[in-house]
């Protein structure tokens, strides 16, 4: 264990490392180079590979070849990357290749502003490929977070045998902060799921039906893996028919579903007795609490549910946080995209009397908390 | 509530003055000393001239929320130009350190104001403009009191290319010397 004052990139690489990250395969895009500039000169040292792709579309694709192959592999790239990797993402979400890509947010839409903060990846992360399939993406607020769910991402990408997200932004990723590392063994890392059956038996699919989660062999162990993107049977043999595709997808959603309690994360703040509760993730949520902060030295009210996992959504957390608020105010750098997704969560717990309100932020810049206050002022909500 | 201590420091001055840099080493100084530290840079696109800001924010016994300054308690300003477009970010009643090489009055009357040379010091006593950085965060360290300057020396040795390291070391030692006998600390 040691401390270090490093930048939210940084403290991602160094998780990546504990985690046992063996191959970093990206393209450079400003905000997340840095990362790659880091890794490049750390891990080999540590015995990983780091390579850069033609592209993010080869990148992403060379990464599902080495978790195939049982490496550890992770990229970090930003929006404009991110939508190049949409299909690569979807091939990993079918063929259950276990990886974590760095989303390090920034200003869009299309390549928008490379040097500016944004959180307008929110639906990006989740929706990105087409078709039915699920993943899992960590958004963390601080360097210290960025190494904690980076680990965890890890962690949760092997267990489940798929894609995770790490949702940083541009703010979270340069800014440098203490940042605690741990190494394996002071901290949870989990390894590939692995098969206890000889290799006649095996079949690259078969889920354990406790998890849904199917053991993984590694390509060149001498066990019979068909990494198949077309609809397939546990085999991984082509095969259309409509009880084998159902059987198929079904399960890629509901291994998330299934495994939602280990994957859940979130904190809460000041909500004990909160009437109005804030909801922010990422750097927008260091600015929100700092107000909330604020407004309770004010005698007001105030709480701030932060989740960290935003796919999926600690959502009994947030009812908890909710229990006492009559408003909740979802404040983001966007247009208005999480508020979506809290208030399905909301209305799903049949939480009807609370009103929803969105703060979307469209900056550039991590809202300072006066800034915050200004547009709450600015909609005449009369909160308090 | 209880209140944690918390110290909120803007350096600025023009690119290539070092701030980043100092920003970056003074962060390493606190975060050793056990505190929490929050740095953020902001720079323009120039490798000389410009503007060049470090906000840091140090807080003792809490984690931090804020990620930039709202005003700050501590200023370093290293030019007059940043002086006066920052001067709007620094408290009324907050130390405000200036560079009297480039800064002949102050923007504001700040309640504490110290000038200190700390770029001339660096060309007359180690023949190098470059490391007034290093002066400044000598002189810091008596003003503020918040770190030794063994710390900051232990962490430029670390951080600096080696052939560089006695240079910084001894403006280190300069800027020290010039708040001691200023009778600053």
């Amino acid at each position: 264990m040691r401390v270090e004052f490093i930048s939210g990139n940084e403290a991602s690489a160094e998780g990546a490392m504990t985690a046992g990250l063996k191959v970093y395969v990206g393209y450079p895009i400003t905000p997340s180079s840095d990362l790659f500039e880091y890794l490049s000169e750390k891990l080999p040292e540590r015995g990983g590979i780091v390579f850069q792709g033609e592209d993010e579309i080869a990148s992403i694709n060379a990464l599902v070849g080495a978790a195939l192959a049982g490496a550890k592999a992770m990229t970090a790239t930003s929006g404009p990357g991110l939508s190049l990797m949409a299909e690569g993402i979807g091939l990993a979400c079918m063929v259950e290749a276990p990886l974590v890509i760095v989303d390090v947010m920034r200003a869009g839409p299309s390549t928008g502003i490379a040097t500016h903060v944004g959180q307008g990846d929110i639906m990006q992360s989740r929706w990105l490929s087409h078709g039915p399939y699920n993943l899992v993406a960590f958004a963390p607020f601080s360097a210290q977070e960025a190494f904690d769910y980076t680990v965890k991402a890890f962690n949760v990408a092997v267990r489940l045998r798929l894609p995770v997200i790490l949702l940083s932004d541009a703010t979270i990723a340069h800014t440098r902060e203490r940042v605690v590392i741990k190494e394996s063994g002071e901290i949870e890392v989990e390894d590939f799921k692995r098969p206890t059956v000889p290799p006649e038996k095996y079949r690259f699919y078969d889920p354990d039906p406790r998890d849904l989660v199917p053991p993984m062999a590694f390509l060149g162990e001498g066990y019979y893996i068909h990494a198949e993107s077309l609809s397939h049977d546990e085999r991984g043999y082509y095969d259309t028919r409509p009880s084998v595709y159902r059987r198929l997808v079904e399960r890629l959603v509901k291994k998330v579903e299934r495994n939602k309690k280990s994957i859940v994360a979130s904190k809460s703040y000041y909500t004990d007795d909160a009437e109005i509760l804030f909801v922010a993730f990422g750097s927008v949520a260091r600015s929100t609490l700092a107000l909330v902060r604020d407004l309770r030295e004010q005698g007001i009210k105030a709480g701030l549910f932060r989740p960290i996992s935003i796919w999926p959504l600690d959502d009994e957390k947030l009812i908890e946080a909710s229990k006492r608020a009559k408003k909740v105010v979802v404040v983001e750098l966007n247009q208005g995209q999480l508020v979506e997704v809290i208030e399905d969560a909301l209305w799903h717990h049949q939480r009807y009397d609370v009103e929803v309100l969105s703060l979307p932020m469209i900056l550039s810049e991590t809202p300072s908390p006066d800034e915050i206050l200004d547009e709450i002022n600015s909609k005449g909500w009369k909160l308090w | 509530m209880e209140k944690a201590r918390k110290y909120q420091i803007i350096i600025a001055g023009r690119g290539g003055q070092g701030i980043l840099l100092a920003g970056h080493i003074l962060g390493k100084t606190l975060v050793k000393k056990g505190y929490y530290v929050v740095h953020s840079e902001t720079y323009s696109a120039e490798t000389r001239g410009g503007d060049s800001r470090s906000d840091l924010i140090v807080t003792i016994g809490e984690e931090p929320d804020l990620i930039r300054i709202r005003k700050a308690d501590i200023a370093v300003f290293m030019f007059d130009e940043q002086m006066e477009r920052y001067a709007k970010w620094v408290k009324d009643d907050a130390t405000v350190i200036l560079d009297s090489t480039y800064i002949d009055k102050p923007t504001k009357n700040w309640s504490k104001i110290i000038s200190i040379p700390f770029s001339k010091l660096a060309e007359e006593k180690v023949r190098n403009r470059r490391v007034a950085n290093m002066v400044m965060l000598g002189s810091l360290s008596v003003i503020t009191g918040l770190f030794e300057v063994g710390l900051l020396k232990e962490v430029v040795a670390e951080s600096v290319k080696p052939e560089w390291r006695d240079v910084n070391l001894k403006a280190i030692d300069v800027g020290f010397e010039a708040a001691k006998e200023m009778g600053l600390g």
